[in-house]
This record gives structure tokens, sequence and C-alpha cells, in this order.
């Protein structure tokens, strides 16, 4: 850090005096989450990674494969996050003051992104670690093979690292990128003749059973880091200071709960498909409000793609989880989630026709008509997107179809009403905020942050019950009541 | 054809709105003016049906208010803040679809699309989405959200927010129209220009406190 910019930071954390033993606190605080959160959920891992199931899982042929495709993943995704939030980021005025003065950004902003580097780096590494301890356990490799992967994990989170401040310095090229690492992760994990040509072939080389040195990744870690320098050059003042601007205000509506509203703030606006007729005359009604919606969609056609692969993958997850021998309810909660997020980019018009039924009169329809019209397009989406899931998951392992069709079904159902509640869902209660002292502490914290992830609890419960239908229906009929009564509530109380 | 009779409005023990009286005929436009905090956008909310009163009643042409009754959403439109947005279509789509679903005719409803952005200078704006637009022009294109749609009365919540001069008298040009037209007219504002010129009554709710 040089002089000036040490300076500058200076003045900045100067400007408000923290509180006597304010230090202190942050040390209990520290001290007290690493005590109740972190030794548990890291015992749990070390648990289930050298038990049977876990050395069963680590062990299989299939495992390079798989950390291969988790490499490119982390990448792929590393560079998409880029573009929203990258590492070179201080608070809004600071990046301002920083990025529009005689400094060279790479000198400004060194701090943020060594730190954020170092974090992934320590991440990856670790998360190798674990993986080589418990092979070593069970005898399945030696030292050497656990430095070697432990050496590929820091590889693989330094590759994360530069990639996620390429995103940032390039945003247009690392959604290309992004695709082209996915691409050819997915192929040298399908191929193993790539493995020795593609970075997350490499990471595949250097899993114990693997047999061969994973020095390969660490040279083109190497490589990447010594292009740090200039890629933070190229960051433009402009784009910093957005980012810090977006982060900043995401993360206070965060804090207070409101979730949807920082998730807003990183929703694409569109640019493109302005020649595109989203509203033409002559279509009748239900056609007038499809067609809108789908053009709406079109115009945000990376919104719009995640949007339906993810839907496809989360039904292709629920067809799985009712297989048997298969942990249905973990598939099926995941895949709950997965649906609601994905359901995201296709239910922008049910989330206009809520916020017009809360306001004053602006169509020439009824706010039941309007939020009918509107659910046409994600229903007709979510109805394509469960049959191609079923589909899929019959082609590659043999589920029947007909057992997968009903559960499914379901979960479409189940979350795109849940989107609906979501979009009905008003401001954050204040009696909420009522203390509720009890002789095991305030509860009311916890009740706060379910009222503020409902939509997401609520998703994850409709595709548990939706994987458990058949054995359980007595749960889907629980939660689809649930949902059913959230949007009628909210409905009811809407303006 | 708007009749308010002794209303007031109160929460948790706070006067919103003093008790007020006023009576709006046909084609009247009656400007509601006075200090930040005397309850002129709370008039407005009570009038279109957004809040209810503490006391007294509201007839608009002869009916009590209800925002959910089908005569009332025809009768009356509406402005208090920006009405909602869809940030997936321009201008020209948003004001397409709200004539499409009041007109049945389509010719009738491209003739108000097409009239009502030239009349308020925003036809080179059609193709822009609405986050392409500074402030002033969001503001008229709210505007033109509310003109797209037949009414009868028009209320307005400080309409000339955001405005430069010159386009404030496009407004004023606009809704003396549509008030000769034989629209009902009720308009907060803090503008005199705007009051001068639109005005054939101004409730003073600074005296009526």
């Amino acid at each position: 850090m040089s002089g000036r910019v040490r300076a500058a930071i200076a003045v900045w954390r100067a400007r408000s005096g923290r509180a006597v033993g304010q230090s202190s606190f942050d040390l209990y605080l520290g001290l007290m989450v690493a005590l109740v959160a972190v030794v548990p959920v890291g015992r749990a891992v070390w648990l289930s990674a050298s038990g049977h199931e876990g050395l069963a899982v680590l062990s299989s042929p299939d495992a390079p494969a798989a950390a291969s495709l988790l490499a490119t993943a982390l990448w792929a995704g590393a560079l998409l996050l880029g573009r929203e939030r990258g590492p070179a980021l201080r608070s809004p005025f600071l990046t301002h003051a920083l990025a529009s003065s005689a400094i060279p950004v790479a000198t400004a902003f060194r701090g943020p992104v060594l730190r954020s580097g170092a974090l992934i780096a320590a991440a990856c590494t670790g998360a190798a670690m674990v993986v080589g301890a418990s092979l070593l356990v069970a005898g399945l490799t030696d030292p050497v093979g656990v430095a070697v992967l432990a050496g590929a994990g820091l590889a693989v989170g330094v590759v994360a690292a530069v990639a996620w401040l390429i995103g940032q310095a390039a945003p247009r090229a690392a959604a290309v990128t992004a695709v082209v690492v996915g691409m050819l992760g997915g192929a040298a994990a399908v191929v193993p003749a790539l493995r020795a040509v593609t970075p997350s072939g490499w990471v595949a080389l250097a899993y114990p059973s693997a047999q061969a040195p994973g020095a390969p990744i660490a040279l083109a870690a190497l490589g990447l880091v010594a292009a740090v320098p200039v890629l933070m050059n190229t960051l433009r003042a402009g784009e910093l200071t957005a980012q810090a601007s977006r982060w900043s205000s995401a993360t206070s509506y965060a804090a207070g709960l409101d979730f949807d509203i920082a998730a807003q703030l990183y929703r694409r606006r569109p640019q493109l498909g302005r020649g595109l007729v989203a509203v033409g005359a002559g279509r009748g009604r239900a056609g007038l409000f499809l067609v809108r919606d789908v053009v709406g969609a079109v115009r945000t056609p990376g919104r719009l793609a995640a949007g339906v692969l993810g839907l496809v993958l989360a039904t292709a997850l629920l067809a799985l989880a009712t297989a048997p021998a298969m942990p249905g309810w973990l598939l099926g909660a995941v895949a709950g989630v997965m649906a609601y997020a994905a359901l995201g980019p296709l239910t922008d018009g049910i989330r206009h026709a809520a916020d017009t039924a809360a306001d004053l009169p602006l169509y020439g329809i009824g706010d039941t008509q309007l939020v009918a019209s509107h659910l046409l397009f994600p229903a007709l989406a979510a109805l394509i997107a469960v049959a191609a899931g079923v589909a899929v998951v019959w082609l590659l392992t043999g589920v029947a179809p007909f057992a997968a069709a009903g559960p499914t079904a379901l979960l479409a159902a189940l979350a795109l009403a849940g989107r609906l509640a979501a979009a009905l869902k008003g401001p954050f209660p204040p009696v909420l905020l009522t203390p509720v002292p009890t002789a095991m502490g305030d509860p009311m914290a916890a009740v706060r942050l379910a009222w503020a992830l409902d939509g997401v609890l609520l998703a994850s419960a409709a595709g548990l019950a939706a994987a458990l239908l058949t054995s359980v229906p007595l749960l889907a009929a629980g939660v689809a009541a649930a949902t059913v009564v959230t949007v009628a509530y909210r409905w009811r109380h809407r303006r | 054809m708007i009749d308010v009779d002794r209303v007031d409005v109160r929460a948790a023990g706070v006067t919103l709105l003093r008790p007020v009286s006023v009576q709006v005929g046909v084609g009247e436009a009656l400007v509601v003016r006075g200090r930040n905090g005397t309850g002129k956008s709370t008039l407005l909310r009570v009038l279109a049906g957004a809040r209810r009163p503490s006391g007294g009643t509201v007839r608009v042409g002869g009916s009590l208010v209800d925002a959910r009754d089908r005569r009332f959403r025809r009768r009356v439109s509406a402005m208090i803040g920006l009405p909602p947005m869809a940030p997936e279509l321009t201008v020209l789509e948003h004001v397409r679809l709200v004539a499409a679903t009041w007109y049945s005719d389509p010719d009738e409803s491209r003739a108000v699309e097409g009239g009502l952005l030239a009349e308020l200078g925003l036809d080179a704006l059609s193709a822009r989405f609405p986050h392409e637009l500074s402030s002033g022009q969001t503001q008229l294109f709210g505007l033109a959200l509310l003109l797209a749609r037949p009414f009868d009365v028009l209320l307005l919540d400080e309409p000339e927010q955001r405005l430069d001069p010159e386009h404030v008298h496009t407004i004023i040009r606009v809704l003396r129209a549509r008030r000769d037209a034989g629209a009902t007219l009720v308009a907060a504002t803090h503008s005199s220009v705007l009051a001068d010129a639109l005005a054939d009554r101004t409730l003073e709710l600074d005296a009526a406190a």
C-alpha cells in the first residue's frame, strides 16, 4: 500500500471514533461465532468426509471428474460474479476518491483484492486438505498425495480469484469466457483424454487416485497471478464506484432483512430487443399478456437462460429424488429452492401485477384478472421445464417418467405460488420487532429471519413434500395449504 | 361530481387531515394548496379510495368511494406518486398496454397512445426503457400512463414535481385540455404557476387547518 493510499484510508477510518470496548466485543463475537457455528460445522464436514459413505464418494472412480466439474463451476461462477461484485471493492466514497485520484488502481485497490484472493485460496486449500486427509486416514493415499491435492486446491482458489477480477475488469468478455470455461470443463469431465490439455482436467489429474502430478494447474495459476496488476489497471472508475454503491445498498437492505430489495439491485436491466413487439393489437387478453411477458423475458436473455436451465435442473433433481436409494428429502429440498430461484426471471410480470394490484388502479381489468394473465407465461415455462427435466432423467437414469411427473408438477405449482406470495409480500411488520423474553432467550430474532426468508423456506418445504409425495401425501397437502393461505392472506391485505 | 363532507383522517392519535368539506363539479378544476403536512396527499388518497377517512363521507359521481368497484375504477384516474412501471417494457409499450386493457377498439387505443406521447413530448422517447429516462421524463411518463385510460375524474399529487418550467407549461396545456373536455380535476400543488393557470377554485388546507 502506498503512502498516499494509507493516508487516505487513515482519514476515512478516523471519521468516527470507535467506542471504547468495541474491539474487545468484536473479539468476543468472533470467538463465539467460531465456537457456536464454525467448529460444529467443521466437525460435521470432517465426520461426513471421513465416514464410510463420504469415503465411498471421495474414492470412487468418478471423484476426479467431479473435482474438475466443481473447479469449472467455481471459475465460471467467479467470472460471472465479478461482473456484478468484483474483489476490488471499498466503501463507495473511498472508492470514488481513490479511483478518481492519480493513484494507480492496482495500488489503491491492492488490499481488498489480496484479501479476497487469500480468502478464496484458503477456502479451496482447506476443502482439498479435508478431502486429502480423509483419504490419508483411510489409507487410500500418502502424505505426498495430500500435499499435491492441497497444492491443487490452492491453485484452483488462485485461478478463481483471478477469474473474479477478470469478471470485474472485463464484464463482457467474462460472460463469454464463463461459457467457454463451462464447455471445456464439461468436455474434460466426460472425455478423459482431454484432461491433459484443459485446466479443469489438470485438477482431475491432481486427484490422489489419478496418480499424476499437479504441476500444470499450479503453473496456470502462477501465469494468471502475473496478469493481476495489468487487470487491475484496466478497472474503470465508473464501474468501481457503481459496484461499490450497489454493494453498499444491498448489504444495508440485507442487514435490515429486506433480501428481495437487495436482490433487485442486482437484477439486469434490459438493453436489447426494443424492436420486438411486446404489446400488439388483436391478440386477445391472454395472448396480449403472454406475448408481453415472453418478449419482456427475452430482453434479458442471460436471466431467461439461467431461469429456464435452473428450472430444468431443479425438475431433474426432483425426478432423481423420487428414485429408490436416493436421499429424497435432501434432493427435494434443494430442488425446491432451485425451482423457486429459477422462477425469478420468469415472474417479472407477476411482480408488476402485484405492484399494480397494491397501487391505484391502472389497467382496465380487475386485479385478479391481471395476476391471472401474468401467471400464464411462467406456468407454461414451468410445464415445459417439467417435461424436459423428467425426460432428461428418464434418458440418463431410467427413472420412470410417470413416477416423477406428479412430484415435479406439484413442485412447479407450489414454487410458482411461492413466487406470487413473495410478490404480494408487504413491508416488514413492525410487530415482529417486539422483544419476547423467555427463559431460553428472545425467539423473535429467529422469527424475523424466518419472515425474511419465508419464500426460500416455503420452497424447500415444497420440494421436500414433493419428493415424499407418494410416501407422505399429508405433508404435501399441508405445504400446499400453507402456501395457499399465505397467498390468500397477502392478497386480501395487498392494499 | 365530487362531494367531500366533513372528512378527516387520524392515525394512532395523530391528525393527518383536519375536517374538510368541498364540492367539485363536472369539468371543474380544484387546486389544493397548503404547507407540507397539512394533508394534501392524504385528501387525494381518500378521494382515490386508497385511504379510508376517519370521519365524514366522500362521494364521487354520487357513489361512495370504493377502489375495488369497477365503475369507480373506470371513473377515477389518480397519480399519487409514480405508478408501477415494468422495467422490461418500453415507454410506448407501457402506454399501449394500459390503453389496450381499457379500449376494446384497437384503432381507438392506437389513437390514444400516438396522440398522448406527442402531446407530452415523449414521442422521441417511445423506445426507451423506464431506467433510461431522466427524472423529469419519468414524471411525464407517469402522467402519460394516467392519461392513456378513460376517466371522468383526474387526481394529481404535485404533477409539477421534477419538471423544468417548459415542461410545467406542457402539463398545464395537457390538463387544461382534459378539463375543457369535461373531466373533473383535483390537483395538489406547491406551484403558483400551475395553480394560477389551472384552478377554477382553490382549497387552502392551511386555512382549513
